[in-house]
């Protein structure tokens, strides 16, 4: 079994974000990078499917962006992927999604791949575009924003979350690309040892330029803060009227309390 | 010269960051008012492979350097000082000298339970009559036969209540003073170990922090750690490596501190504006953030030293000394910042007030680090 996950490199959602100087995407100084959340979820599943195999699966771990992305290689290789593939392109935040899917199909063509996980989008640019489009070009099935995965032989069983609460069961036979949601799995912890048995497995550097081949289709223009909407409101009274005020609104506003 | 963390070590951080944070921070309230460590968190730290950071990977051990090591107790002390010392006290004063002074068999037999966690480790040094006068050691043995036979007391064991393994220290002959002294492998669950009491502390309250009395305790001989007479020296040369392991504990007590403060001065809002927008707020913050920072670079640097095979007892002995200091400082102020909020347990800066002071005091107090410090500058 060859597995590929498509990783990414984005910044500590609680960082203080500020436009760039070309005011077309953040300010990448002064802000901690981590591994995307859906993508831990993509690499745990990868590993656990090695695992139900009895190690018989090959896990490449792939990012595309400058050198700070070898950080969340390491990481999936720390979690338990086999090799790190690091497509190194500095401006990546200019690509646009359909050239970022394209760069890892072109990437993921002859390799045979019969399973490719990733994150259901990305918690910085969030156009959950990129398992899709890179399904397309390989002629892969594709199943996305999964939370359940289970696998016998070439078929895989899944449960997928859809909008309203609803959960759709889908069977598909390999090979996939999936695109993994917040439910899915705990991802484990990469533990010390074997961050230290990281360091001896073998990293891959490949230009982009080795696998981009098209023109973008959409170019992000500007990228700005929306107005501020006024500030918090501040409820005033007595306990029981605070309750009452409280409960009111969030029966407005919440839906779940409908 | 190169100030930034290595990828691995970037890993590393992130790695335990999470681990701590989902798995030692919620517990930390806990932690201080039950005076212990729950037994299933010692596990997982040992899972995580946190107690054999810079352990061979021939002895169980994780393989990476000292550096990771002092990520490692820096990250966890954020949450909890207490955990920071447990993964302190058992890497640098037990695993530690039996690395670096024990035979191969010796090394073979006793790290590996120490790495899994099955054996927690401490050291021994401190008696009623002899804390910073190492040479005063009244606890005695004598050779008989295949055996030493030990005799005395000790206290302020930190980890002693796990009755794991021991980094023992006995004279053989109480007028030879520092060159009659020899270290002992002991296992604290053997006869003749009595465990008199844990103490009741200030702070670091999940710490166990023991006395025990030795009452004809007959230890192998092949259990004589490094040569008869050694003992002086290896007790000198493990706390310079522990007190490597004291500043970075200090150095996450202060930044944990920080960043509540940090954190409450930007949502207090007082007089209509955040108490961040104050000048005799924000200078707190400017003079808590510079003496973090120092402590870093100094702990890091004698965490490179160690590994590089450099002397380093100056420095360590420098990095702890400023550490803890720091430790007090940024604690106290972040208090201050906090209000009367910051008395209160909840809001969790009294408790890393009141760990931070101890590492002032254990390991060497800051007075013994001057001395050091002085005589590295005047010898």
């Amino acid at each position: 079994m060859k597995i590929l996950v498509c990783i990414k490199h984005v910044p500590d959602m609680e960082s203080r974000f500020r436009v760039n100087e070309a005011g077309n995407w953040y300010d990448e100084r002064d802000l901690a990078f981590r591994l995307n959340e859906y993508d831990e979820f993509a690499v745990e599943q990868a590993v656990r499917v090695k695992e139900q195999l009895g190690g018989a699966a090959d896990i490449t771990i792939l990012s595309i962006g400058p050198d700070r992305v070898i950080e969340a290689v390491k990481k999936g290789l720390a979690m338990g992927g086999d090799r790190g593939v690091h497509i190194k392109d500095d401006l990546v935040y200019q690509k646009d999604p359909w050239q970022v899917a394209s760069v890892i199909a072109a990437f993921a063509r002859d390799k045979n791949f019969d399973l490719v996980f990733t994150g259901m989008q990305s918690q910085d640019r969030g156009s959950a575009q990129i398992g899709a489009a890179a399904a397309e070009l390989l002629d892969y099935a594709c199943i996305t924003t999964l939370v359940s995965f289970e696998i016998s032989g070439d078929v895989v069983t899944a449960r997928r979350e859809l909008e309203g609460g609803m959960r759709g069961a889908v069977r598909f036979k390999l090979p996939a690309v999936v695109t993994c949601q917040l439910g899915l799995n705990t991802p484990r912890y990469p533990t010390l040892p074997n961050i230290m048995k990281a360091k001896q497995k073998e990293l891959l550097t490949f230009p982009i330029a080795d696998f981009l081949n098209v023109e973008s289709l959409a170019e992000t223009e500007k990228m700005y803060p929306p107005e501020r909407k006024g500030r918090g409101l501040v409820l005033e009274g007595d306990v029981n009227e605070l309750a009452d005020k409280l409960a009111s609104i969030l029966k407005e506003k919440a839906p779940a309390l409908r | 010269m190169d100030f930034e963390f290595s990828q691995d070590h970037k890993v590393l951080q992130s790695s335990v960051r999470d681990f701590v944070e989902k798995e030692v921070k919620p517990l930390a309230i806990q932690i201080d008012e039950n005076h212990m460590i729950p037994d299933e968190l010692v596990q997982k730290m040992s899972a995580m492979g946190l107690l054999g950071s810079y352990l061979p990977e021939a002895y169980g051990g994780a393989g990476l350097d000292i550096l990771s090591y002092a990520i490692v107790v820096e990250e966890v002390s954020k949450a909890c000082a207490s955990s920071g010392v447990l993964i302190s006290a058992h890497t640098s004063l037990a695993c530690d000298p039996i690395l670096q002074f024990g035979t191969e068999e010796q090394k073979k037999k006793f790290l590996p339970p120490l790495v899994t966690g099955e054996k927690i480790g401490c050291f021994l040094l401190t008696e009623p009559e002899a804390g910073s006068d190492v040479a005063g050691l009244a606890t005695t043995y004598q050779k008989d036969g295949g055996h030493y036979v030990i005799n005395g007391n000790k206290i302020f064991v930190t980890n002693g209540g796990y009755r794991g393994t021991g980094i023992l220290f006995a004279s053989m002959d109480r007028s030879l003073k520092h060159k009659g002294i020899s270290a002992f492998i002991v296992d604290l669950g053997s006869e003749g170990v009595e465990l008199l009491r844990n103490e009741s502390k200030l702070g670091i309250r999940g710490s166990y922090t023991t006395a025990f009395a030795f009452s004809n305790l007959r230890v192998p001989a092949e259990n004589l750690l490094g040569s008869e007479g050694q003992g002086f020296k290896i007790a000198m040369e493990t706390l310079n490596g522990g007190r490597i392991g004291i500043a970075a504990q200090a150095l996450g007590i202060a930044e944990g501190a920080f960043e509540r403060a940090l954190t409450y001065s930007k949502e207090r809002e007082q007089f209509g504006h955040p108490i961040s927008e104050l000048q005799a707020i924000q200078f707190k913050l400017a003079d808590m953030y510079t003496r973090i920072e120092t402590s870093k670079l100094i702990t890091y640097r004698s965490a490179w030293l160690k590994e590089n095979k450099k002397p380093y007892a100056a420095e360590s002995a420098m990095c702890k000394l400023h550490a803890s200091e720091t430790a007090t400082y940024v604690t106290k102020e972040a208090i201050q910042i906090h209000g009367g909020y910051g008395y209160v347990t909840e809001y969790e800066v009294e408790r890393m007030y009141r760990d931070a002071k101890i590492t002032e005091i254990y390991e060497g107090t800051n007075e013994v680090q001057r001395l050091i410090i002085s005589r590295a500058l005047l010898s």
